[in-house]
């Protein structure tokens, strides 16, 4: 009975892919009547049910073996047989649809390389089999949507993920199992940044709303100005952000990542939290940041970018661009510190972002941690400019908040965030 | 707005200052990576008192100083250098002063040259010169770092800056160095955020030290 299946099975699987043409020389006369969008969109809708029903054969397989090998067991009932018997009632009546299908297909000259031969079949070529494996009724179309491009950019992006998924699997310090290799000096390292690591999900795993993060931010960082805002009335306080920026004698509220704008001078009304899309941290006289939330409310940052605190207008957002170069620069940087954090745990992402950000307070007073100088001339810019990276890899957000106590005594101890400028900075600090 | 520092030319004792010091110190601001940019003027004016008896005039302040700057072309600075007084005026005053004719120009010095870009950072190379006339008193250079305002904040990178600039001028051994000397700005009631009163009074300071190497130098050549 297996041999007979098998060998079933096998006629069946010869019925489907596509047969040697007998080459016709006039297109079928069936769909002569038809316009070429309408036969097109017939083959593709035919190789789409083409394709479900091998699908559904494959399943069927799978069932009857099943049901073989449950029959090969001792003291069973009839239930196998049954099974059985019905699978092969589906399969056949499913093969029997294939055959129909393929020679409708064959009919309008779609398996066969009759119409592809000829330049002018419908003045298309069709359909198309990319190199990636998509299906696609107009090539030409298909290149002008960039559609091309399109599906290699997913392919990078699907790939970036599986690498990313299984660099967390397999490194040691990313994985709570020991690896336990002695005095590899990698693998030390990896340890010491994986109890960093744990240390920062213990501090880190009671922040989980919007505002418990913002909270926790405004208690380590006292200087620091924390305000939200719905996206539409970021855009109002962007554009009349320059006439704000001389005015030193606006009265701050305490909490006030509570209220949605500081200038108006009646009530201040108190953005709901679930509606907040943009932070702005503001460090006076040293920088403006912007941090956008998507989906609104949420802790998902999605884009950060850094200003001068006496720049205003509406290109003042998430995705905008400072005038000025070292603004720019580390906007660029920042980019790719997201990346990471969301990329480690995007739970804590928006937490570590924010606390990261606050390591640039001392843009223009930390000397670069290896060149010992506060200015350096860009290679590529050949621009002055004083050290715009810090490094992401082993930042921790309890590092930043102890450094408020230890700069007070005016000690820079080595727990201190470290600056590097952008020729100084290598990627494994 | 963002902060300047404004530095002098100091010649060396026994050197005067000529145009060929002026053309090197352009030169090393192009070695820098600076992208020449346009022309920058200021005027600053010496007043004196019209009185009918001048025996008096010594009751009177000396130093009653106005100043014009480029980037407020509608403004006039008054400055009192001994009384530590900055005013903001609109720049009609001198039309006013002419009327009123109670002060009167006694000398008016032009500080004019190129202004360069680099990255940030905005210089500017000035020579001094009476107006109407070609002498060459002095050379003046601004240094403005355009992201922040705050002259607290800016004070390492500024100082950091000028030891560079420093570094390129000595490697052309000129006879003379850049000085830098801030002035106190909360005597006259100025804050740490930068605005164009602290320009004009650090214009002021400059007058006097480059008032004060001509004498010495006039002293040392008689």
């Amino acid at each position: 009975m297996l041999q007979q299946h098998q060998h079933y099975l096998q006629s069946a699987a010869t019925a489907a892919p596509p047969l040697p043409p007998p080459a016709t020389s006039t297109p079928p006369s069936s769909t002569a009547g038809e316009a070429p969008p309408k036969q097109v969109a017939l083959a593709m809708d035919r190789l789409g049910h083409a394709a479900r029903l091998i699908a559904d054969i494959r399943l069927g397989a799978d069932r009857l073996l099943e049901a073989l090998f449950v029959a090969a067991q001792p003291h069973q009932s009839s239930k196998p047989l049954h099974l059985f018997r019905q699978e092969d009632d589906s399969m056949r009546q499913h093969l029997q649809d294939l055959r129909t299908i393929g020679r409708q297909l064959e009919e309008s000259g779609v398996l066969n390389e009759s119409l592809r031969s000829r330049s002018n079949s419908w003045g298309l070529h069709m359909p198309l089999v990319c190199p990636d494996g998509a299906v696609v009724a107009y090539a030409w179309k298909r290149q002008l949507a960039g559609q091309a491009g399109a599906s290699a950019v997913d392919r990078t992006r699907l790939a970036l993920k599986a690498f990313t998924d299984q660099k967390r699997r397999f490194f040691p310090h990313l994985d709570d199992e020991q690896n336990g290799q002695g005095t590899d000096s990698v693998s030390k390292k990896h340890r010491s940044s994986q109890a960093l690591l744990e240390d920062n999900q213990d501090n880190l795993s009671d922040c989980k709303t919007l505002s418990d993060v913002l909270t926790s931010l405004e208690k380590d960082m006292p200087n620091l100005k924390v305000l939200t805002y719905e996206r539409l009335d970021w855009l109002k306080r962007a554009s009349s952000l320059p006439a704000s920026a001389n005015d030193n004698t606006m009265e701050v509220p305490k909490h006030n990542f509570h209220s949605s704008s500081i200038l108006r001078p009646g009530p201040q009304t108190v953005v709901s939290m679930d509606k907040v899309a943009v932070i702005e941290l503001l460090f006076p006289s040293v920088f403006r940041a912007v941090v956008s939330l998507h989906p609104a409310g949420s802790i998902d940052p999605d884009s950060v970018a850094f200003f001068s605190p006496d720049e205003g207008g509406s290109y003042i957002h998430a995705r905008g661009s400072s005038v000025y170069h070292v603004y720019r620069h580390i906007t660029e940087h920042a980019a790719v510190a997201l990346q990471y954090f969301l990329g480690i745990r995007s739970e804590t992402a928006l937490h570590s972002l924010l606390h990261w950000i606050c390591s640039y307070r001392s843009l223009f007073t930390d000397i670069c941690s290896k060149c010992g100088r506060l200015l350096a001339m860009e290679k590529q810019s050949a621009l002055l400019l004083p050290p715009v990276h810090r490094p992401y890899r082993t930042f921790s957000p309890s590092k930043v908040s102890s450094t408020q106590a230890i700069a007070s005594t005016g000690d820079q101890s080595r727990s201190a965030p470290r600056a590097y400028h952008i020729g100084c900075f290598s990627d494994e600090a | 707005m963002p902060l300047k520092w404004v530095l002098n030319w100091q010649p060396n004792a026994g050197s005067t200052v000529n145009s060929q010091i002026l053309n090197e110190v352009s030169q090393c601001v192009e070695s820098i990576n600076g992208v020449k940019e346009g022309r920058w003027k200021a005027t600053l004016t010496f007043y004196k008192p019209m009185l009918r008896d001048q025996a008096l005039a010594a009751d009177f302040p000396r130093d009653f100083l106005g100043i014009s700057l480029p980037e407020q072309p509608n403004k006039y600075y008054f400055i009192l250098r001994g009384h530590k007084i900055v005013l903001e005026a609109d720049s009609s005053i001198q039309l006013i002063m002419e009327k009123l004719q109670s002060y009167k120009s006694r000398v008016a010095l032009n500080f004019e040259g190129f202004q360069y870009q680099l990255g940030d950072f905005q210089l500017r190379v000035g020579k001094v010169v009476p107006t109407h006339s070609e002498n060459l008193r002095g050379i003046v250079m601004e240094v403005e770092y355009l992201p922040i305002s705050s002259l607290e904040k800016s004070r390492q990178i500024m100082d950091e800056f000028v030891d560079i600039w420093q570094d390129t001028v000595s490697k052309r051994s000129l006879p003379g160095h850049f000085l830098h000397i801030e002035p106190n700005f909360s005597d006259y009631g100025l804050a740490d955020h930068y605005t164009s009163q602290h320009t004009a009074v650090q214009y002021a300071h400059v007058m006097a030290q480059l008032i004060a190497s001509v004498q010495a130098g006039q002293a040392a050549r008689n």
